[in-house]
């Protein structure tokens, strides 16, 4: 309700200003994001596939049961949830802890984020990539440290040993996410009053009740913003998996974004990645609405 | 304060203008280049790959440069997409009528885009090819490998070979295995995890279908139908017979005692890679893999030998190839089967087989020294005795096809990871072609 | 007593500081020596941690075999300029969105956030055909548009939020003064919210810079490759070329690393800013 703007001139003049502002967003995400998308849904329930195109026909859920049978779609499925929560709670963890280690202005913090935050600034692929080689079985400069350090005795295949992959990846995907959470919660950190502080202090809270009391509901509102988001991204980022390990060992490291694509690359089988896509919607959907009730936040993204 | 700030939103609109300026240079340079195409009567040719490599795009674009010079109104763009993207975004293209005229096709997508309509019927001009008599018999049988009608001109055949590391076997006294027990023993010996030795370069990732394939057709052998070689002559599947359990359980063996742990998940670049760098004794690859091999490694370090055979002394095996084809919709057609005849006559073709590592396509290429000695022998010696090392049909007329090939990485990896038992194993992949059959469309 | 505890809190602070900055450092150090390495060493066993031999050969290289100055060209280019026009295009919107109650103002917020869960690929195809219907495909502006309709819902989201903290009152003295809406907008608002308008122009930037899948879909010719094909391109049947790749990879990510470098400053005081109330 606050800032808005209170109608002061004839109603036309405003809404053609409205009406154009919105109309350059409007067409464009309805042309290129919606329109497509909407046509790719329409795939699910054909059986399009690049085999033979000239027979796609409409077969109605065939392609969500056929799916739903496949182990390695199942898989996938489990593989999301770990990918997912496992990826967040270490990056918000580290990212917190760092936000607040951070929070006091140091001599060279400025040099210092700028060294911690970059990978953010990097393509997944091009971090998958460099965990990859990093991760080599046979000359990964991983295994080598663990050798010379003494904690292992022969050099583990990361990702080739299917206990090991999705931890791997998952590794990968904390060390790119830790910088989100600590650059948000860093912003939201400095925007909390000193006095309020001060207060707590006088009242005789510790640092744990600082933290818990005073910090942490401040800046809910960022925190919940940022981890919806966040959760969203995760599940749907691919780049990473498909770059080290394409899904593999034996499909230990296939998430369902993965999965999709393995659909269209592999399989050339528009209508199952179509299945999938609609059921990560649909999950994805579900999450947001219990997440916003669950917190009580009604309103959407509030930064 | 302010001015500093428009100073920034200044230098924001400008570097804007600049940029538009840029890339609309860029796509009005472009423009006219069509509009000059179109002014002197030159066609442009479109071309894609797929099997795209550095190197090998090096040499296709000498290649074309010397067919633009012999046909001076002509040109040929050629579209090198990465190798990991490149078939789906060409299947992208087709499906979308983009702008093609000649494409690269492989045994394994022939069929789709067949199916599909996508490539021409090139039976009108091979029947008037002259070089067409001269195509060996693997050629001709890769070129019309659907529906008996060539939709493109192989560029060069893959057969599989044995490397091995000839210093290893001399040293032990041994000579390379004929058969598989033999790669199990010999790979076996030859094992020494302390010194990161292993004897056999086991390719349990993407690709490795072609292998547990591989080694169950070498225990079925005369029983399989080599038209139709997932299944027997009676009908069943290939994977239904206790040879096949023989075969898979001696696989697993090869990968227990004879291969490194982290084989699991070795794709092409990691078994290639460990033979190269001295970490395993024995690689069974496409012909390719010679010139890495030739640049890496020290002669005399490494020879080659035919594939290993099966209990029976007999070897099933597949020729895979690749080609070029034209797009039915090609509005250039007389020019781009120039192109394709051009890349395919037995000089060219030449060139390109020895460059990329190809059987070549012309049997007059059989004259050449280059393939008459060293590590191309084997495959001499495999087509002089086409009774052990018999010739098979692959599987491609299947819509499963394509999916089979990743159901049965991911079985064997839980196979030999010790996820799943041979017994459930083969049952899945039987029940996978059986109903394959009962699907198939006639 | 309470000193020695703060000591030991500081020291536990440098000490966590320390460990994570070399964590996050060290994948970087790690293939930037990696492509100064001659590629004999490269797979060599012990592993060099730092290389016996420099050697520039893996950047000459890729500027060999590959035409990697005009990739850097095409990125800069599609970079730039997709997310200064998302700028401009989200400013409006976002300004919109944010001052004015009207009918389908939630409606389009909860549009914006449903295409953040769209997962990519299940419309690749469909809009590969439809560009390819307009003609649009194989030139460079068409990937700039696809790039700038895939950035507005966020960035407006993101902008939406930045000018809610920023009072109305603001606009309101400046068009009593005479100025129209959008001049008042241009003039007075965005100089203010200038760090938070910094923030979405380089996360825009980043997000154009290392897109991967539709540049590959979109372009063809040599000639308007941008560097995340490039480099996807070292990825041979043979090996991925370590070398090289490594040579792109730095040069690909040097670019981000600077203007991130300069601008995180402005960033978190943009997004600082942003979470302060009004």
């Amino acid at each position: 309700m606050k800032n808005t703007v209170k109608a002061r001139k004839p109603v036309s003049s405003q809404s053609k200003f409205i009406f154009f502002c919105l109309l350059p967003a409007i067409l464009m995400v309805g042309m290129f994001t919606f329109y497509p998308f909407f046509r790719g849904i329409g795939m699910a329930f054909q059986n399009y596939t690049l085999f033979d195109l000239t027979d796609i026909h409409f077969i109605g859920l065939d392609n969500f049961k056929t799916i739903f049978t496949q182990p390695q779609f199942l898989q996938a499925l489990s593989n999301s949830f770990y990918w997912v929560f496992v990826s967040l709670i270490f990056q918000f963890v580290i990212g917190f802890i760092l936000a607040l280690l951070l929070k006091k202005p140091f001599k060279g913090r400025g040099v210092y984020q700028g060294f911690i935050f970059y990978s953010w600034a990097m393509s997944g692929f091009l971090i998958g990539i460099i965990w990859r080689w990093m991760l080599n079985g046979q000359i990964g400069v991983i295994n080598d440290l663990l050798l010379k350090v003494g904690l292992i005795e022969e050099r583990i295949g990361f990702l080739s040993d299917p206990k090991w992959s999705l931890a791997s990846v998952i590794v990968a995907n904390v060390w790119y996410g830790i910088a989100f959470f600590a650059i948000m919660l860093l912003a939201a950190l400095q925007s909390i009053p000193d006095d309020l502080y001060e207060s707590a202090g006088i009242d005789g809270a510790n640092w744990f009740h600082k933290l818990f009391y005073v910090t942490i509901p401040y800046i809910m509102p960022t925190i919940i913003a940022s981890t919806l988001l966040r959760v969203i991204w995760i599940f749907n980022f691919p780049d990473i998996i498909y770059a080290m390990t394409n899904g593999g060992p034996a499909g230990s490291t296939h998430i369902l974004a993965t999965y999709m694509m393995d659909k269209i690359m592999f399989g050339g089988d528009y209508g199952q990645a179509g299945a999938a896509g609609v059921i990560m919607i649909i999950l994805l959907a579900m999450y947001t609405i219990f997440y916003l009730t669950a917190t009580k936040s009604g309103k959407g993204a509030d930064f | 304060m302010v001015r500093t700030k428009r100073m920034v939103l200044f230098v924001f609109a400008f570097v804007m203008l600049i940029s538009m300026v840029l890339s609309g240079c860029g796509s009005s340079s472009k423009d006219n280049n069509d509009s000059a195409s179109k002014a002197g009567n030159t066609v442009t040719l479109k071309m894609i790959e797929s099997l795209t490599s550095p190197e090998r795009t090096e040499v296709l674009k000498k290649m074309l440069a010397e067919f633009e010079q012999q046909n001076p109104g002509i040109k040929v763009e050629l579209i090198s997409p990465p190798l990991q993207n490149a078939d789906t975004k060409i299947a992208t293209m087709l499906a979308a009528k983009e702008d093609l005229d000649v494409l690269e096709v492989r045994d394994i997508t022939a069929k789709q885009f067949v199916t599909n309509k996508f490539i021409e019927d090139l039976k009108s001009y091979t029947s008037k090819w002259e070089n067409y008599k001269t195509l060996n018999d693997s050629a001709k049988m890769s070129a019309n490998y659907i529906n008996n009608t060539p939709y493109y001109i192989p560029y060069g055949l893959y057969q599989k070979i044995l490397f091995y590391r000839k210093d290893w076997f001399d040293a032990k006294g041994m000579t390379p295995p004929a058969t598989w027990q033999e790669v199990y023993e010999k790979g076996k010996a030859l094992t020494d995890p302390a010194q990161n030795r292993y004897g056999y370069a086991y390719r349990g990732g993407a690709g490795g279908d072609n292998f547990t394939l591989m080694i169950t057709q070498a225990f079925n052998a005369d029983q399989i139908n080599p038209d139709d070689s997932m299944f027997l002559k009676d009908g069943k599947t290939i994977f239904s017979t206790p040879e096949s359990k023989q075969a898979m359980d001696l696989f697993t063996k090869i990968y227990q005692e004879a291969s490194p742990k982290d084989s699991t998940n070795w794709a092409f670049s990691e078994t290639v890679e460990s033979f190269v760098s001295g970490v395993t004794a024995m690689l069974i690859n496409d012909p390719d893999v010679i010139a890495v091999t030739k640049e890496k490694m020290k002669e005399g370090t490494w020879a080659t030998a035919p594939i290993p055979l099966g209990p029976t002394g007999k070897a099933p095996r597949f020729v895979g190839a690749a080609g070029w084809g034209m797009t039915s919709y090609s509005k250039h057609k007389e020019e781009a089967w120039k192109l394709i005849e051009f890349l395919s006559n037995p000089d060219q073709n030449l060139v390109f087989a020895k460059a990329v590592g190809l059987i070549p396509i012309h049997t007059t290429a059989a004259d050449d020294e280059f393939f008459k000695k060293g590590a191309y022998q084997p495959f001499i010696e495999m087509n002089s005795k086409p009774d052990a090392y018999l010739m098979m049909r692959d599987a491609t007329d299947y819509q499963g096809y394509g999916e089979s090939k990743k159901i049965a990485v991911e079985d064997n990896q839980a196979l030999i990871l010790k996820q799943r038992s041979i017994d459930d194993v083969l049952k899945n992949w039987d029940k996978y072609w059986t109903d394959q059959k009962a699907n198939q469309k006639k | 007593m309470k000193h020695r505890l703060q000591s030991l809190g500081i020291s536990l602070k440098v000490l966590f500081l320390s460990l994570f900055l070399i964590v996050m450092v060290f994948p970087l150090y790690w293939i930037t020596i990696t492509s100064l390495k001659p590629s004999d060493e490269i797979f060599s066993i012990p592993l060099q941690y730092w290389p016996a031999h420099i050697t520039f050969d893996n950047f000459i290289n890729i500027f060999n075999i590959s035409n990697f100055h005009i990739y850097i060209m095409n990125s800069l280019i599609v970079s730039l300029t997709a997310s200064l026009v998302v700028l401009m295009i989200a400013v409006l919107s976002a300004y919109v969105l944010a001052r004015y109650h009207f009918k389908g103002n939630k409606q389009i917020m909860y549009a914006f956030f449903l295409t953040q869960m769209i997962p990519a690929f299940i419309g690749f195809a469909p809009l590969y055909i439809m560009m390819s219907h307009f003609g649009l495909l194989n030139k460079l502006y068409s990937l700039m548009i696809v790039y700038t309709a895939g950035l507005i819902p966020f960035c407006t989201i993101m902008l939406r939020g930045f000018f809610q903290r920023i009072p109305s009152s603001l606009e309101e003295a400046a068009m009593i003064d005479g100025c129209s809406r959008l001049s008042a907008l241009i003039r007075v608002i965005l100089p203010v919210m200038l760090p938070g308008i910094a923030a979405t122009f380089i996360f825009a930037f980043v997000q154009n810079w290392n897109e991967l899948f539709l540049s590959i879909m979109f372009i063809d010719q040599e000639s308007s490759k941008t560097i995340p094909v490039a480099i996807n391109g070292f990825i041979t049947k043979f090996n991925i070329d370590w070398g090289p790749m490594s040579a792109g990879a730095v040069l690909s990510v040097i670019p981000t690393i600077i203007i991130f470098a300069f601008c995180q400053k402005m960033i978190v005081g943009g997004l600082t800013q942003g979470a302060e109330k009004g």
